[in-house]
């Protein structure tokens, strides 16, 4: 066969071709439409400088971290799960699972925990001030024993947890790998992630959370505890998302994200962990929203700025610290509360931006979200939406199936040039901690939000069934209600669990895990925090108990 | 006049748990730049927010809920504000209000209720005419 243009021998394709073979074999990826037309897993040609395209699954990633996606290995469905106690939530998987979600990598099951906004701030459910919210937007979680409810039955080395929390991060992974223990599951079979969004105050996350600096040890403690001990756990989710969904536009979300990413790593170095060991659990959160080629050229700018960083940067070599693994999530702040079925329309568009970008993983907000809590109907549709997408569009036959559009590889281009130019303005301002510290950043957030407001209000930028083809017509839709009972017998399961547990033991137990987190502080024995955690929740320390050490120790944000 | 009139003063709040805190802070904005004054703080109970609109002399309380906490929370803040003697000091709600709140906050008497996607231009001037109302202003 004739040598084809941008297919030189030894070139980006030849590489690709290499890599399959040895991966899969002689394994075929070619998919045929209705046409009968073959469709090859990925195009190349020539890039906009006239030499050879990167191929998907080759530095710097822009055209995705594999060689062979979707072709071989679907995105992971993890719709958002819970509300109430852990057996009302429990039911609530069983019906996802049942509808054919939940599904995890290579037919493990996938749960995404959301937990009520006490949990997820390391509040326990008698926490002063906090009783209206207990299990309304989240699943209430505050000990161990918790978990044995949620997860009876599963086997943990089956089982991906995903868990969505704020502040409240470091104690509930806590929770979670005592109660592993507990049934005997070994912590490097343990396979999930914890969110972490200790670091993220400055955009999504108003509210409590810990000091700036305490966050970023914190955030280095949990990754060298779990690089040894949960070695397949994903440490750190940087929030893309949030920080969009805080009102950023796609450029500074990405920058900012990139941002957290080198005030993680230069925690980490001046530690003395090497970020070849921790960087590699590291992953994004993304948003897909309103702008559909924005969202697709965004996520490939964030994978090449992420590999050169890492590279550059931190003179990274694991192959999987130069790889940025995408969590999508379609944009929450896009759904009205007016002509709520609209919403499904718009979480179609944005999961499919998703896929069309290369993601790992997905979760589509179901249609009802600015009502309230998602009724069953409507996680189900956002399943289907899915499944739509995986199984009937064609989308998934063609790994970046934009790559040498002249839009979408320009708009790359101009993202990344605007993305390393904010990175180094935060620089020359500091470093990221500084620029929380300052509120600069919270500043540009706010700023942003505000701006896009204004264009909603003067029409500039539409929003259907909002400021225009609005409708007086007032529909009556069902919206879930959490069991109002649910905080009641949450405190009284609490009181129990106080009274029945070995108190003397329990208090060592923090007692020993303050001395950790001292040590940790003042830059000793990194990973004895989260060492000492899991030993205060197997010794039925409370969610909001081991949360009042670590603020103590490490400090609160306000 | 219209220029004689004081500005009006305006706390905005939210609980110490809920980290959504994009509407509040776009409304904020949008407060002051109908050259209002705002106090933007979180609270840690709920009862707490009627000594800090009594320390700031507002005049107007606006409460943003997106994520629980809704009737519970709003309860107490009318409880405190009546046990206090300045139960008229009007009180506004914002964010995910779901039908079965209504009933409640009504009850409870807050003087309006604003869910995603109403005007801001009509959240300022129920803000402003709040204000008025409650100095006294014709």
């Amino acid at each position: 066969m004739a040598t084809q243009v941008g297919k030189q021998p030894g070139g980006a394709y030849a590489n690709w071709q290499r890599t399959v073979v040895s991966r899969y074999a002689d394994r075929s990826f070619v998919a045929r439409n209705r046409s009968g037309v073959e469709l090859q897993p990925v195009y190349t040609g020539l890039d906009r400088r006239g030499e050879e395209a990167e191929m998907p699954g080759q530095y710097p990633y822009t055209r995705g971290i594999y060689p062979i996606h979707y072709q071989f290995q679907p995105w992971m469905d993890l719709q958002i799960i819970g509300y109430g106690l852990p057996s009302q939530t429990r039911e609530r998987m069983d019906l996802l699972l049942k509808e054919g979600g939940s599904k995890g990598y290579f037919d493990r099951e996938a749960y995404n925990f959301i937990f009520d906004m006490p949990t997820s701030m390391g509040c326990d459910p008698d926490h002063p001030g906090v009783r209206g919210s207990i299990g309304d937007c989240g699943i209430s979680v505050c000990k161990a024993s918790d978990y044995e409810i949620l997860l009876a039955g599963k086997d943990l080395t089956r089982t991906t947890v995903s868990m969505v929390l704020n502040a409240g991060s470091p104690p509930m992974l806590a929770l979670y790998l005592a109660a592993a223990k507990r049934r005997g599951f070994a912590f490097d079979k343990l396979g999930g992630n914890v969110t972490n969004y200790i670091w993220d105050f400055f955009g999504h996350s108003g509210g409590t959370n810990f000091s700036p600096r305490g966050s970023y040890r914190l955030v280095a403690d949990i990754a060298a505890y779990c690089a040894e001990h949960v070695p397949m756990w994903n440490t750190l989710t940087i929030s893309e998302h949030n920080i969009c969904e805080a009102g950023a536009n796609n450029v500074q979300a990405v920058a900012y994200a990139i941002a957290a990413i080198i005030a993680v790593n230069e925690e980490c170095v001046s530690l003395g962990i090497d970020p070849d060991r921790v960087v590699p659990r590291f992953g994004f959160h993304v948003r897909y929203g309103e702008n559909f080629f924005e969202e697709i050229a965004k996520t490939r700018a964030l994978r090449r700025v992420y590999a050169k960083v890492n590279k550059e940067r931190f003179g990274c070599r694991k192959s999987g610290a130069l790889q940025a693994r995408i969590h999508a999530q379609t944009a929450g702040s896009l759904l009205t509360a007016q002509q709520p079925l609209n919403n499904l329309v718009r979480n179609a568009y944005g999961a499919l931006a998703a896929v069309l970008s290369g993601v790992n993983g997905m979760t589509i907000n179901a249609y009802d979200e600015a009502l309230g809590l998602p009724t069953e109907d409507a996680v189900t549709l956002s399943l289907r939406t899915s499944q739509m997408i995986a199984e009937e569009t064609g989308a998934v036959h063609v790994s970046d199936p934009l790559g040498g559009s002249y839009y979408v590889e320009e708009l790359t281009d101009e993202i990344e040039r605007r993305v390393f130019e904010i990175i180094e303005e935060i620089d020359e301002r500091g470093g990221l901690i500084a620029c929380i510290e300052s509120g600069w950043i919270k500043q540009q957030v706010s700023a942003s939000a505000y701006r896009w407001r204004q264009e909603i209000e003067s029409g500039a930028r539409t929003m259907v069934g909002v400021n225009k083809y609005v409708s007086d017509e007032v529909t009556e839709y069902q919206v879930f209600q959490p069991d109002p009972e649910a905080a009641r017998l949450a405190i009284a399961d609490l009181e129990r669990h106080r009274a029945e547990r070995d108190q003397a033991k329990c208090e060592a137990a923090l007692e020993a895990l303050k001395k950790a987190s001292c040590d940790v502080r003042e830059g000793r024995k990194i990973g004895s925090v989260m060492a000492n955690l899991v030993a205060a929740a197997d010794a039925n320390a409370t969610l909001g108990e081991m949360q009042a050490v670590l603020h103590e120790i490490f400090g609160r944000n306000k | 006049m219209q220029d004689r009139k004081p500005r009006p003063r305006v706390l905005l709040t939210k609980s110490f748990i809920d980290s959504h805190d994009r509407a509040i802070e776009t409304i904020a904005l949008a407060l002051r730049d109908a050259a209002m004054e705002v106090v933007l703080i979180d609270y840690e109970q709920p009862e707490d927010v009627v000594n800090v609109a009594l320390q700031e002399d507002v005049d107007v309380i606006g409460v943003s809920f997106m994520s629980g906490g809704q009737v519970e929370a709003t309860q107490k803040i009318v409880a405190e504000l009546e046990r206090r003697d300045v139960g008229d000091l009007p009180l506004v709600v914002g964010g995910i209000i779901r039908p079965f709140d209504e009933p409640p906050l009504i009850e409870a008497g807050v003087k309006s209720i604003f869910r995603g996607g109403a005007p801001l231009s009509e959240v300022v001037s129920t803000f402003e005419n709040l204000s008025q109302s409650y100095r006294g202003i014709p």
